[in-house]
């Protein structure tokens, strides 16, 4: 096919050719081409089947408006060829075609469009019940939008950026940029997002008279010239605005070009004012085949032709009701397409120069009329015009019809920030009533034609966004102002949509295949809301996000509902505005997960590493999952274990007791010098959150543990709960300023007296005692003597930069004694021989103190903190119908541990196992679970239910606890 | 004890070939290959403690006064000063011998609770905008200020040094377990613009 390669307005070059390969054969494009453009001068004209019927499709829109163009490029489905920029090497397949476009083995499911009228599956397909699973297979083998296989991994870059601007510009055209430049004149940080590759919007490739002989797509890029000089405007090209939330938060995407590092980047802008600038795209015309390839909008045809250098046809009919037809026939004529007709819908009010220009050029105008069917196999070569009532008809052949109802604003931008719109009667749009605070609309979208208004109300807004961010703009504002009123104002808008046709064939809707005589159905069938309608048809919810039918649904169903006010509300949109990938949104998406000091150290000895919570941690050793020889190891030698992931604050002040008080259930007064305290804590229902030890360093000065999982939320619940008091207190978090090791074992203390000349006998420094010295003179410790493996054992907190040298410290002395590594698995058996429990392993959101047998640790007799939960705690402590915290054995010893959280049954669900293992110190499968308190009886028969056991059914008998050592004389050894 | 080293959390995969040993912190003066710049810089060596009080304007650590506005900064006497809200400042000693420890029970070291980089030269601000939408680089903030927020969705405190033009200097903390993921996500950020890993050297030299 010939391309224009002198226009002034072309965006490709054609010297520069990019090869691509399409249903097997390579052709080749020009750069700056779409994938759909270089597609159509390689002649190809049905570029997919519809979704339902699997009708050909066509260009339409060149701006991805419908799913007419959805391709499969580079093994990606539903890729939008028109919008996407052609690059070398390019794979492009046709989807949802059995077959090829051309001859698609499916195209007879168009005959079978009477037995598919509106919701035909919620009638047919719902009773009984069990046909719906099997007829929602076959119905997704026939339909779809391209298929992606479960493993499929996207390649190419996907970043991120977060800007921040004063002034957020959405739509990069004439309008958009005036305001841009306004803003910017101010001193503010403004920026642009456009769809298109290049600023201009619909200036862009008009060659249009602007001003003094200036045509509007050198305004257009004299415009973006200033624009790319002014430092303060940064604009974003090929960037789509996705989404609008709460205090001008602005998100979009952008696909990136051959100098960008990026495929696609997600972009997240947050602005204090925003200019909404987005123009129009055209409303369908509604007539019998309307979507057939051949059909296409009069900004597709002009833009195929000024900007990518392609005729559409070669002999064409018009069908328009704006003068933007009158106009594209002018010089699409001019640029050799033979008109045969344009039809206007109006009867007047058209453009008289344009009209005139028509006469002179001998190009026939039908006011009045409108085309009522696109005839032609699978791509049109007649069309059928008439009156507007349909009392006289002419057909004409041809290969190329241009199509609009007239215009639509894209108002998304507006509706996703919460405008509220309402039909409008002079403008035919659904203009917005209210404008949120701090956001402007501007140009086209309030119905402005007159290129001088357009710009005129651009800088209105830019002013108005200035005076947002607190710039003086008034002497400014008001002369723009004047110049905007000086302007022609808002044109009055064609207020037709479909043509006197039955609507068997046309289509409002392209991506669902739905139909004009499809919405009557709904209509009948008593569906009277649009939203309500647009569920039951499915009309405006494909890849298009109701672009094709968003306008012309609501006003369709108040035409046909006789309703004189039109006061039928668009249909919801909702983010993102345009399909985008998954892979966008995930960016970078680095991996952002803590480490402790001992990482690197644990990792050179082997750990094999799993992720919890934000922590990754060591949880074996080795590759026995078992954890047997680290297990054995802590009972019997002595054992190193990396506990820095517990919470640890420091509280300190006058009132500091009081807020220990507050939270935690003990009294907390009682901690005694030298003395750990261990206690909990509770939410205002009794159920527990939190445990650890408390620690008194001095007077008003403690320093206490949180479990792990807490240690983020401690410092804002101990705020929370103290609030209101007027408390003289601080806090600090020093979770990752100290490591943990835990050093285990009957031989800890022998290690621990190696390294260090303070007195650690067990006089001295007995269990439950802390002591502050130094290890090899040099380290800091905060030592603990607790036991939660069940063995002699010490928690030594040091700064974690000393961390790796204490570890390796201990490590040498520990060496004659046997000392090794144990990870997360080893510890958590250890601590359930013990039946130390692990707040949330042990417990869930409904489990209480006195659920899990800690409610020893509740001290009654303070009232004076109001602790936190005790009042529940009252109410709870003996309430019947709670799961208790019980122990259990398997009645086989021989038998597998069941898995963690596998259900207690009888006839009901009783309770859960919280954990179970095979004790290889005890040789026997033991666990803890919750069970309805009347199976927590020791010597209870519990029957243990796995996911997908059948039949089978494991049993346990409720056993006393603890399993180890229940005397704990280890401890205290 | 000789061998007793502190490490810091933050480890480059660069080549350091020129270090010196600080109280007992190894650190590294300058890597193998800095290039021009924008530089990441690892500072976490350097002493910081966190100041807490009631009357925190009755408070003048090492003879400073705290800036009254929360958000503000100061630079004086080689120490950072960050007022963060009404009753809590930060306090980075950047340049400078170690000083001493400073008296009172508004004060805790929290050097170790915290990996302390630098971000530095040229394109840092396109750097930083792929981590974070803090606005560092906002023209009506004077230079230094503090901002406290999300770096690649870590909270951290941020203090933009100075900038000019596509120039910025950005100091933050995180905390120090998030490290070499924080450092993996800016490097990787960075790669587009040349950002690599220098030492002190580099730093000193601002």
């Amino acid at each position: 096919m010939n391309r224009f390669n002198q226009l002034l307005t072309l965006r490709i070059d054609p010297t520069r050719k990019k090869a691509f390969t399409y249903l097997g054969k390579t052709y080749q494009g020009a750069e700056g081409d779409t994938v759909a453009s270089a597609l159509y001068a390689n002649g190809v004209r049905i570029f997919a089947r519809s979704l339902k019927y699997h009708r050909p499709r066509g260009l339409y829109s060149l701006d991805g408006e419908c799913s007419n163009t959805c391709m499969e490029v580079d093994g990606i489905p539903n890729v939008r060829a028109e919008n996407t920029l052609l690059k070398n090497g390019m794979a492009v397949k046709a989807q949802n075609v059995k077959g090829t476009p051309e001859k698609d083995l499916l195209g007879f499911m168009d005959k079978m469009s009477w037995a598919m009228p509106a919701g035909f599956y919620y009638n047919t397909m719902h009773k009984p019940a069990m046909i719906w699973p099997i007829a929602l297979k076959q119905i997704r083998k026939v339909a779809g939008l391209g298929k992606l296989a479960p493993d499929f991994a996207m390649t190419g870059k996907y970043d991120e950026i977060f800007p921040t601007a004063d002034v957020c510009v959405i739509g990069g055209g004439p309008a958009g940029m005036s305001a841009a430049l306004s803003a910017a004149e101010n001193g503010l940080r403004v920026i642009i997002l456009e769809a298109r590759p290049w600023l201009g919007g619909f200036f862009e490739y008009r060659v249009a008279e602007y001003q003094n002989e200036v045509p509007l797509y050198q305004r257009a890029r004299d415009l973006a010239k200033q624009v790319a000089d002014t430092p303060d405007i940064r604009t974003f090209t090929h960037t789509a605005m996705v989404g609008a939330y709460s205090n001008n938060l602005i998100t979009a995407f952008q696909i990136g070009g051959a100098n960008d590092s990026f495929d696609q980047r997600y972009i997240e802008i947050r602005a204090q004012s925003v200019v909404v600038a987005t123009g129009c795209i055209e409303r369908p015309l509604l007539f019998d085949n309307n979507e057939k390839p051949g059909v296409m909008q009069i900004g597709c045809a002009h833009r195929l032709a000024r900007t990518y250098g392609l005729l559409a046809g070669e002999k064409a009919v018009f069908s328009i009701g704006h003068d933007l037809g009158l106009e594209a026939a002018i010089d699409l004529f001019d640029l050799g397409l033979k008109i045969s007709c344009v039809a206007d819908i109006r009867e007047d009010g058209q453009d008289p120069g344009l009209v005139e220009i028509m006469q002179r050029k001998k190009i026939p105008l039908l006011r009045g009329w409108v085309a009522t069917e696109a005839h032609g196999k699978k791509t049109l070569n007649k069309v059928t015009l008439s009156t507007l009532q349909g009392t006289r008809d002419k057909e004409f052949s041809c290969d190329l019809l241009v199509a609009s109802a007239g215009m639509t604003p894209v108002t998304g931008p507006l509706t996703l920030a919460q405008a509220k719109l309402a039909f409008d009667n002079h403008t035919g749009f659904f203009l917005p009533t209210q404008l949120p605070v701090k956001m402007h609309a501007a140009g086209r979208m309030s119905g402005l034609n007159d290129a001088l208004a357009i710009e005129a109300s651009g800088r209105c807004a830019g002013l108005q966004a200035a005076a947002d961010c607190g710039a003086s703009v008034d002497a400014n504002l008001d002369e723009a102002r004047t110049s905007l009123e000086s302007r022609p104002g808002p044109v009055k808008g064609s207020k037709m949509v479909t043509a006197p046709v039955k609507g068997d064939k046309t289509f409002i809707c392209f991506d669902e295949d739905t139909t004009v005589k499809n919405i009557k159905q709904a209509i009948e069938k008593g569906f009277d809301v649009t939203e309500l309608i647009k569920r039951f048809t499915s009309a405006g919810t494909g890849p298009g996000q109701g672009g094709i039918p968003g306008h012309n649904l609501p006003l369709f169903v108040a035409q046909y509902n006789a309703d004189p006010d039109v006061s039928a509300k668009p249909t919801t949109i909702r983010p993102p505005l345009v399909p985008t990938f998954i892979a966008t949104y995930a960016g970078a998406n680095h991996d952002m997960c803590k480490r402790t000091p001992l990482h690197a150290l644990q990792k050179k000895a082997g750990g094999v590493f799993r992720r919890v919570g934000v922590w990754n941690r060591a949880r074996y050793f080795s590759q026995d999952f078992t954890c047997r020889d680290e297990i054995d190891n802590v009972r019997n030698n002595v054992g190193l274990f990396d506990a820095s992931t517990l919470g640890k604050f420091k509280i300190w002040g006058p009132d500091a007791l009081k807020a220990l008080q507050r939270v935690y259930v003990s009294d907390m007064s009682k901690i005694s010098d030298g003395k750990i305290k261990y206690s909990a804590m509770c939410n205002e229902d009794a159920c527990l959150i939190d445990d650890g030890v408390v620690i008194k360093r001095g007077k008003n000065d403690y320093y206490f543990t949180t479990s792990t999982a807490r240690a983020g939320a401690t410092v804002e619940w101990i705020r929370y709960h103290t609030r209101y008091d007027g408390w003289n207190y601080s806090m600090v978090n020093l979770t990752d300023a100290f490591g943990v090791i835990n050093l285990a074992g009957p031989d800890a203390r022998k290690v621990l007296a190696e390294i260090t000349d303070a007195d650690v006998s067990n006089d001295a420094f007995p269990y439950t005692g802390y002591r502050e010295f130094k290890i090899k003179n040099t380290i800091p410790v905060r030592a603990m003597r607790l036991g939660f493996v069940g063995e002699l054992s010490y928690e030594l907190h040091a700064p974690s930069s000393y961390m790796p040298a204490l570890w390796e410290i201990l490590e040498d002395a520990g060496s004659e004694f046997n000392i090794r590594n144990f990870g997360l698995e080893a510890q958590n058996v250890l601590r359930m021989e013990r039946c130390h429990v692990i707040i949330g392993a042990e417990s869930e959101q409904r489990t209480t103190l006195h659920d899990v047998g800690l409610g020893f640790l509740w001290d009654r007799t303070k009232t004076d903190a109001k602790t936190v939960g005790a009042f529940a705690l009252k109410q709870t402590e003996k309430q019947a119908g709670r799961l208790k915290l019980v122990g259990f054995k398997t009645e086989d010893s021989d038998a597998r541990a069941p898995r963690d959280g596998s259900i207690i049954v009888d006839t009901k669900i009783r309770g859960y196992v919280c954990i179970a293992r095979h004790s290889h110190t005890l040789d026997e499968v033991i666990g803890l679970a919750l069970v309805d308190e009347s199976l927590a009886k020791i010597g209870t028969k519990l029957e243990i239910y796995e996911d997908e056991c059948g039949d089978k059914r494991l049993y346990a008998v409720v056993a006393p606890t603890p399993f180890y050592d229940p005397e704990a004389k280890r401890l205290k050894m | 004890m000789e061998n007793i080293k502190r490490v810091s959390p933050v480890v480059f995969k660069a080549r350091p070939v020129k270090t010196e040993i600080r109280d007992n912190w190894a650190v590294t003066l300058e890597y193998d290959a800095e290039g021009p710049g924008p530089y990441l810089i690892d500072l976490s060596h350097r002493t910081r403690w966190d100041v807490q009080d009631g009357n925190l304007d009755e408070i003048t650590p090492w003879e400073v006064a705290i800036p009254e506005t929360p958000g503000k900064s100061i630079m004086e006497k080689g120490f950072l000063i960050n007022r963060m809200n009404r009753t809590q400042a930060s306090v980075w000693h950047l340049t400078g011998e170690q000083p001493d420890a400073p008296d009172g029970p508004a004060y805790t070291e929290t050097t170790d609770a915290t990996m302390f980089v630098a971000l530095i030269g040229r394109k840092t601000y396109a750097i930083a905008e792929k981590l974070t939408s803090l606005d560092l680089a906002n023209p009506a903030q004077k230079t230094p200020f503090l901002l406290q927020g999300p770096i690649a969705h870590v909270p951290c405190q941020v203090v933009t040094l100075a900038q000019s033009g596509e120039h910025c200097d950005i100091l933050f903390t995180c905390s120090r377990g998030y490290a070499q993921s924080m450092v993996g996500a800016i490097l990787e950020a960075g790669e587009e613009f040349g950002l690599r890993p220098a030492g002190e050297a580099a730093f000193s030299k601002i």
